[in-house]
């Protein structure tokens, strides 16, 4: 029998032995239950942890664009901040409001989280390290992802404050309507790989290239909708500081506003983490064991969402909309249109991937071109009412 | 091209952002240290580093004309105080933060108490103005935040302040008075 013992399949090494551990002295229906419950446990690890180093990131990522150090008081480098922070968000008071809807406004931080860590279920996390190889894995995602609207609905809801409220109507506006780009996108990568299933993704990717070499303009397309998704600046108007204070969990304290900060530091993971999916080539990468390189690649891709939320300014509710319709669902069907005819016109799938790129670059530009010269046009009336 | 606007924004945040590294890493062992007493904090905004005081450790001087605390000068011959507890201080004082007592007379008169009430004073400088001896001066510390109520020092700490904070003159960094 070969070595299991390799860095590649540690993990799945270490299942293998607890499982025939707990099989010499248990019956096989216990042996799964108790397998199952592990692999969640281990899940909602993985998902607190990565809120614990995302949220430090966050801050440093900030404090380095603005020129400033972060937290850097407790521990070397300030590496412990996360943990006084969740300290202190579970020794704080846990206010109710006189006038809220208790049963909602307790039920939406845990509809908001459990949509969250659900979709952490059909994540690649290396080669065959995935919770649950479903053959629908993408579908799956998308619908357990929206889940979350439901949660920020009951809270705006539950709270009784029309902040919260605005924050609700804006939260339903712009993920359903940033949910049609990304599915677009989405189908082009599934009509390419031929399947849903996630670990079916990655492996195609290893035959054809990655995804984001061959569509770099779905590419673009689905990072915007899926910034704008996940709740991610310059979309971020659900908790638009300036204007609605910070949307659906202004009346929130304590253990329940932590369970909104977790579940949005782990769409960011998840979000990040099936863009490498689907673009990057998830778990492929030479040298390194498949885990660490999927772990690299996700905090690339995080990086760049922070890197933009300090870059960018945020955008008006309208605009958000306004491009979501105008732009971004109208250049996904033609993105989707090219991915289908190129796909099925074409057999040979190097001449394939170059015809691909070539009319994913001509997208780009054309939309370029066309939003360009929207604004300009724009302008120039706007000019001609000055004149007048 | 529609969007270029875009890149040339990242790449500012990102340019800064390396800056930090690197300033960081120029100065690395003494991270959290500016050279000597002055922290240079550069004017110009194109210049990348960390703009951030780590206060404890590194401090801004004050400018020259900060009005801190009371202390008491000494002369430069017998190291003595050169408070001759006259009492001009105690009267000009508008918020009666001064209390002198004293015994002796002339040139011999010594002030045997001198209170000074650090949280009634409004730094004003009244009463350096009114010293006719140049015995006093208002210091450039700052740092006044304390535990307890005990706000009310007496002359051997004034003194002791006056050492630390390097005053040796009345006006010394007023310029001519
Ligand atoms: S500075 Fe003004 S308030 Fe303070 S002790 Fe002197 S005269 Fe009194
Ligand atoms: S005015 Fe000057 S010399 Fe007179 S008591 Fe005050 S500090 Fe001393």
């Amino acid at each position: 029998m070969e070595n299991i013992w390799t860095i590649e399949n540690l993990w799945n090494a270490i299942g293998t032995v607890l499982r025939n551990w707990l099989a010499g002295f248990l019956p096989a229906w216990l042996v799964t239950l108790i397998m199952d419950l592990l692999v969640i446990v281990v899940l909602l690890a993985i998902g607190i942890v990565a809120v614990l180093v995302l949220s430090f990131m966050e801050r440093k990522v900030a404090a380095r664009a603005g020129d400033r150090y972060g937290p850097n008081r407790w521990g070397p480098y300030g590496l412990l901040q996360p943990f006084a922070d969740a300290i202190k968000m579970l020794i704080k008071e846990d206010i109710i409001p006189h006038v809220a809807d208790r049963f909602s406004f307790n039920l939406a931080p845990v509809i908001v989280t459990v949509g969250a860590v659900m979709t952490y279920a059909v994540l690649p996390f290396g080669r065959d390290m995935v919770a649950a190889n479903l053959n629908i894995g993408i579908l799956y995602f998308a619908a357990v992802g929206s889940l979350s609207i439901i949660g920020l609905l009951t809270a705006g809801w539950g709270s009784r404050n029309k902040y919260a409220l605005i924050s609700a109507f804006r939260a339903v506006a712009q993920l359903i309507t940033y949910e049609v780009p990304v599915g677009l996108c989405i189908i082009c990568v599934v009509m390419l790989a031929g399947s849903l299933s996630t670990q079916d993704i990655v492996l195609a990717q290893q035959e054809r290239g990655w995804f984001f070499l061959l569509m770099p303009g779905i590419f673009i397309l689905y990072f915007l909708a899926a910034s704008a998704e996940m709740i991610r600046c310059p979309f971020d108007l659900l908790e638009a500081d300036s204007e609605i204070i910070a949307g659906h969990f202004i009346e929130y304290s304590g253990m329940k506003f932590a369970l909104f900060f977790l579940a949005e530091y782990i769409h960011l993971f998840a979000g990040s983490a099936m863009m490498v999916t689907l673009f990057f080539g998830g778990w492929l990468g030479p040298w390194l064991p498949s885990w660490l390189w999927f772990l690299i690649k996700t905090f690339v891709v995080i990086f760049v969402f922070m890197w933009i939320r300090n870059t960018f300014p945020r955008i008006r509710i309208d605009q958000v909309l306004k491009i979501g319709w105008k732009v971004m669902v109208p250049a996904g069907l033609v993105g989707l249109a090219i991915t289908g005819f190129v796909d099925k016109l074409i057999a040979d799938k190097l001449i394939a991937g170059v015809v691909l790129f070539i009319c994913n670059i001509g997208l780009i530009i054309g939309v370029s071109y066309l939003m360009g010269r929207a604004q300009r046009r724009k302008e120039m009336a706007a000019e001609g009412a000055a004149l007048r | 091209m529609y969007g270029t606007g875009l890149l040339k924004g990242l790449s500012v945040t990102l340019r800064h952002m390396i800056g930090t590294f690197v300033t960081d890493i120029r100065k690395f062992p003494r991270r959290y240290f500016t050279d000597g007493n002055h922290p240079t904090r550069s004017p110009e905004p194109y210049l990348h580093g960390t703009f951030s005081i780590q206060y404890p450790e590194e401090k801004v001087p004050m400018w020259p004309r900060f009005r801190g605390p009371l202390v008491h000068l000494r002369d430069p011959e017998t190291g003595q105080p050169r408070c001759t507890a006259c009492g001009m201080c105690e009267r000009a004082c508008p918020h009666g933060c001064i209390k002198v007592e004293g015994e002796g007379k002339g040139k011999e008169r010594k002030p045997t108490r001198y209170e000074y009430n650090v949280g009634r004073c409004i730094f004003c400088r009244q009463c350096v103005e009114s010293c006719p001896f140049n015995a006093i001066e208002l210091s450039r510390f700052y740092e006044l935040a304390c535990y307890d109520k005990d706000t009310i020092w007496d002359l051997p700490r004034l003194l002791e302040l006056g050492d630390k904070e390097v005053i040796t003159e009345q006006g010394q960094f007023w310029g001519e008075t």
